[in-house]
């Protein structure tokens, strides 16, 4: 059997002697009825178009602006496109939409002026075959109405039921949570009735044994010498503490004008931060994003959400949007970011921490000068192929076996930021 | 029973204050000692401390004067094969609608491995959330926005460096301009990227 099997290729004819060859308890007209349909289809095929060839020219060519099936994406879905324009119609407009549309056909205008008069790309080269092999792609996506819509239908079910089963879980916690507390009232109940009804005398004694016992405390000398220098101690360190807090920022994370989510932004949709911070690469200042760059993406990109709309309106009143600056380092110390970024090739979260997985930009690291110094002495200076290192490197060589770090070219002069 | 009532109200009212100074912690710098030390007397760009009495809308940032063009885009020159030296096309008289002249000019840096690793950093950083790793039009931003095109489908596989650079520059269809972020040399550099992008990478 094995090695008849390249033969059904050949002819589709023989698949069905050979399905009379390998099945025999099956009737014989069940079995020319299964042949029949099967050569039909491969038939069929053959005159439409070659599907599996138009899947992949639609994928790589069509589905960027078109669905297979009604769905509008920037251009109409094709379902049933043969039904609304003849097959001369749809070869012109594929090899030359702009021409139909300035010869005046009614329908390539309105098509045009439909899709926001985004006029769809040129394929002059598609001849016959390849328009047909699309449309006979377009017809089996259509046709096939069990792949195409189990998938999605069983997606949303099993989300149900993944929240479903969450929820039981939530209630059944909450039920515990109630028995719990329910006993533990119950059990403060009963003491309380045992101490107020059972013998309340005793209680009071108790109250007065505790309150003797606390006198004694205070006569002891030693013990009132410990307590004092504990509060000493720990007054002393909340002082420092918070000497050492002063100008420092760190864990500040300001409401902002727009509730803008890196995580999202440079997260989940893999935005490169030198995308909209322009600067970062080049020059001292990352620099904050004008509106127009937010436009590049949300000219289309959730239009109706209320705080997109607040970029609509700054542009529409031509005024600033006020972002609130996270990070701030104080006039006295210079920083360039073209020299950490560009030069030493370092990662912005390097210093900005995991701003990926930020909804709000905070502050995390202090930003201090000891900060700083202390960077500057671990690091080894990025000096692999950058030519102004040379001489440096020769010249730290000759002296010293270890790495060149940046303390040894000068990174700890006070005049390197102070000036 | 009192005491304890007691005792439930002074760990309310203590949680609920330190909920207060933590959320205020959020939005507060914290304690700064002589400020004035840390701002610039001078106007720095992108730092905002107080209104600005005589720009509009209080900034200190300004437009530049009209008519006005960075001198930067032209000072670029680069040596090409035949050693000429080319000194404009970083920047041209052209407009947007002025694709088909736009798609014979000749990029002016010269092809080079570096160049081209160059171009791929920068594709990286303003084109690859949206045309994917490969230019196959498949990034992420490009899931939501939708007609991102494939570099190497039939349409798009024999586009001139010429034409990327105008399309970068003035945008196409669904693309808006990225002129203003990309600078002239880094389109130059990308085109030679996206050559490679065209074949399929």
């Amino acid at each position: 059997m094995i090695k008849n099997i390249p033969t059904l290729a050949l002819h589709p004819y023989k698949i069905a002697i050979l399905y009379f060859k390998m099945i025999n308890n099956i009737s014989k007209k069940l079995l020319t009825l299964v042949a029949l349909v099967f050569v039909l289809t491969i038939q069929s095929f053959a005159q439409d178009g070659d599907a599996a060839a138009g899947e992949t020219l639609f994928k790589n060519n069509c589905a960027q602006c078109h669905a297979a099936d009604a769905s509008v994406v920037v251009g109409p879905g094709l379902a049933g496109i043969e039904d609304r324009r003849d097959f001369a119609w749809i070869k012109k407009w594929v090899n030359n939409p702009a021409a139909v549309i300035s010869s005046g056909d009614k329908y390539a205008v309105e098509l045009y002026e439909k899709y926001n008069k985004t006029q769809m790309t040129a394929f002059p080269a598609y001849g016959e075959a390849e328009i047909k092999n699309i449309l006979a792609y377009v017809k089996a996506a259509n046709a096939a109405p069990v792949v195409a819509e189990g998938a999605p239908a069983a997606a949303p079910v099993q989300e149900a039921s993944g929240g479903k089963f969450f929820n039981v879980v939530l209630v059944s916690l909450l039920v515990i949570m109630a028995l719990v507390l329910v006993a533990l009232l119950a059990v403060l109940k009963l003491l309380s009735t045992i101490a107020q009804g059972g013998s309340p005398e005793s209680s009071v004694s108790g109250l007065e044994s505790f309150k003797a016992t606390l006198k004694g405390l205070a006569s002891n000398k030693t013990i009132v010498t410990a307590v004092i220098w504990m509060f000493v101690l720990l007054g002393t360190k909340a002082t420092l503490d918070g000497l050492y807090s002063i100008g420092v920022h760190q864990g500040y994370a300001p409401t902002q004008p727009i509730n803008f989510s890196h995580k999202l932004h440079a997260g989940d949709m893999e935005i490169n931060c030198a995308y909209c911070h322009t600067g970062v690469y080049k020059g001292k200042q990352s620099g904050i994003p004008s509106s127009s760059i937010c436009m590049n993406c949300h000219n289309t990109i959730k239009r109706e959400s209320p705080e997109i709309q607040k970029i609509y309106t700054a542009i529409e009143k031509n005024q600033p949007i006020e972002w609130v600056r996270v990070h701030n380092l104080p006039d006295l110390a210079y920083f360039n970011h073209s020299q950490h970024t560009n030069v030493a090739g370092l990662d912005c979260a390097n210093c900005h921490g995991d701003i990926k997985n930020m909804e709000v930009v905070e502050q995390r690291h202090t930003l201090t000068m000891g900060w700083c110094i202390d960077c500057h002495r671990k690091t080894d200076v990025n000096a692999k192929g950058n030519a102004y290192y040379d001489a440096l490197l020769t010249a730290h060589n000759s002296s010293s076996k270890e790495a060149m770090k940046v303390e040894d070219i000068g990174g700890l002069e006070c005049a390197k930021c102070h000036y | 029973m009192k005491n304890s009532k007691i005792y439930f109200k002074l760990v309310l009212s203590g949680f609920l204050g330190l909920a207060l100074f933590s959320c205020d912690k959020k939005n507060d710098t914290g304690l700064e000692f002589a400020p004035n030390m840390y701002n610039s007397i001078g106007y720095e760009s992108q730092t905002q401390i107080e209104k600005n009495g005589i720009n509009p809308n209080g900034m200190n940032m300004r437009y530049p004067v009209d008519g006005t063009i960075s001198r930067r885009k032209y000072k670029t020159s680069f040596v090409q094969d035949d050693s000429t030296v080319v000194n404009d096309l970083m920047i041209y008289g052209l407009g947007k609608d002025d694709l088909a002249i736009a798609e014979n000019l000749k990029n002016p840096i010269p092809w080079s491995e570096a160049a081209e690793d160059e171009g791929k950093v920068l594709y990286e950083r303003n084109c690859m959330h949206c045309h994917g790793v490969k230019g196959a039009g498949d990034g992420k931003v490009a899931a939501k926005y939708k007609g991102v095109p494939n570099y190497a489908a039939d349409a798009y596989k024999d586009m001139t460096m010429g034409h990327v650079f105008h399309v970068i520059t003035f945008g196409r269809n669904r693309m808006w301009p990225h002129g203003a972020q990309v600078l002239p040399e880094e389109r130059w550099k990308i085109a030679h990227y996206l050559q490679r992008l065209q074949i399929g990478g």
